[in-house]
């Protein structure tokens, strides 16, 4: 983050404070909502909160006043996540995104929109906590894309910025987030006796 | 599913949203699909609980960039204009 930043002064010390509570302090609770889903864990997810405000402030400058100031944020945050917080994580055990991009990228990728048996009625069934861990369950990369795409509402466009990858690689590592995440709540469906095709197809 | 994908997020070409409105109709694992991405979409944004920050951090945030200080001296600039101005 620190070697992109132009050094330019562009607010006086008020305006810095006044750029800081109407545009960044809005965003403090979607933020955190974010580092919590990326650490799985209270206290990391404050730290981390923390560390993304108080760098905005210090390259305040860098930010132009009227920009996307949410996307901004999410980008030091997810910078800062990468750099500080995933070596010490308290996971246990992290796999490796080229490793799961690599699987996922082989011929049963291609297969998979047509084999998942998952129905919409059983998402539908589902309260919050069983979509919150097969969610969690998922390798951090493919995470990040569902929680900026589909609880944050970020555009394609917006997430390449902040994840700084091509659009196609967003639009990519999001279908394959979203295969492995319909495997997931199909296989937590199967194992709470929801009722799956592949169950209906039996009976 | 790439596309209904992104027509679903908002994210598509015209000439996607186009594709899309035109075929939809004909197929149906594509309608069984969209509804399937739907769902699961629906149920992130609103089933799953959305933490908020909590305040001892943002008390934390503003002081430690001295937010805080600021906004007393504004505080205490405003008092006493409002002092200077309307007393006797």
């Amino acid at each position: 983050m620190e070697e992109e930043i132009i050094e330019i002064e562009r607010y006086s010390e008020k305006e810095k404070y006044a750029v800081f509570d109407k545009e960044f302090m809005p965003h403090i609770d979607s933020m955190y909502n974010f580092a919590f889903r990326l650490t799985n864990d209270e206290d990391d997810a404050n730290d981390l909160v923390q560390d993304t405000y108080l760098k905005a402030f210090r390259f305040i400058n860098s930010f132009e006043r009227g920009t996307n100031a949410k996307a901004w944020l999410f980008r030091i945050l997810k910078n800062s996540f990468i750099n500080d917080y995933r070596k010490k994580s308290k996971e246990p055990s992290k796999v490796d995104y080229q490793d799961v991009e690599t699987t996922y990228n082989s011929v049963e990728d291609a297969e998979m929109d047509a084999t998942t048996d998952l129905r919409t009625e059983t998402v539908q069934d589902m309260i919050g906590d069983e979509v919150a861990n097969a969610l969690n369950s998922l390798p951090v990369d493919f995470r990040t894309v569902i929680i900026l795409c589909d609880i944050e509402g970020f555009t394609y466009e917006e997430m390449a910025k902040i994840l700084d990858i091509p659009i196609g690689t967003v639009r990519s590592r999001l279908h394959r987030a979203r295969n492995l995440l319909k495997e997931k709540l199909k296989n937590y469906a199967s194992s709470m006796g929801y009722k799956t095709d592949e169950m209906a197809e039996q009976d | 599913m790439q596309m209904i994908q992104a027509v679903l997020d908002g994210s598509a070409s015209a000439a996607e949203v186009e594709h899309f409105k035109l075929h939809m109709h004909d197929c149906l694992p594509c309608i069984e699909g969209y509804k399937l991405e739907k769902s699961i979409k629906d149920a992130l944004q609103v089933k799953m609980e959305k933490k908020c920050c909590p305040q001892a951090t943002v008390v934390d945030i503003r002081a430690k960039i001295g937010l805080g200080i600021v906004l007393l001296g504004f505080i205490v600039a405003e008092v006493k204009l409002y002092h200077l101005l309307f007393s006797c």
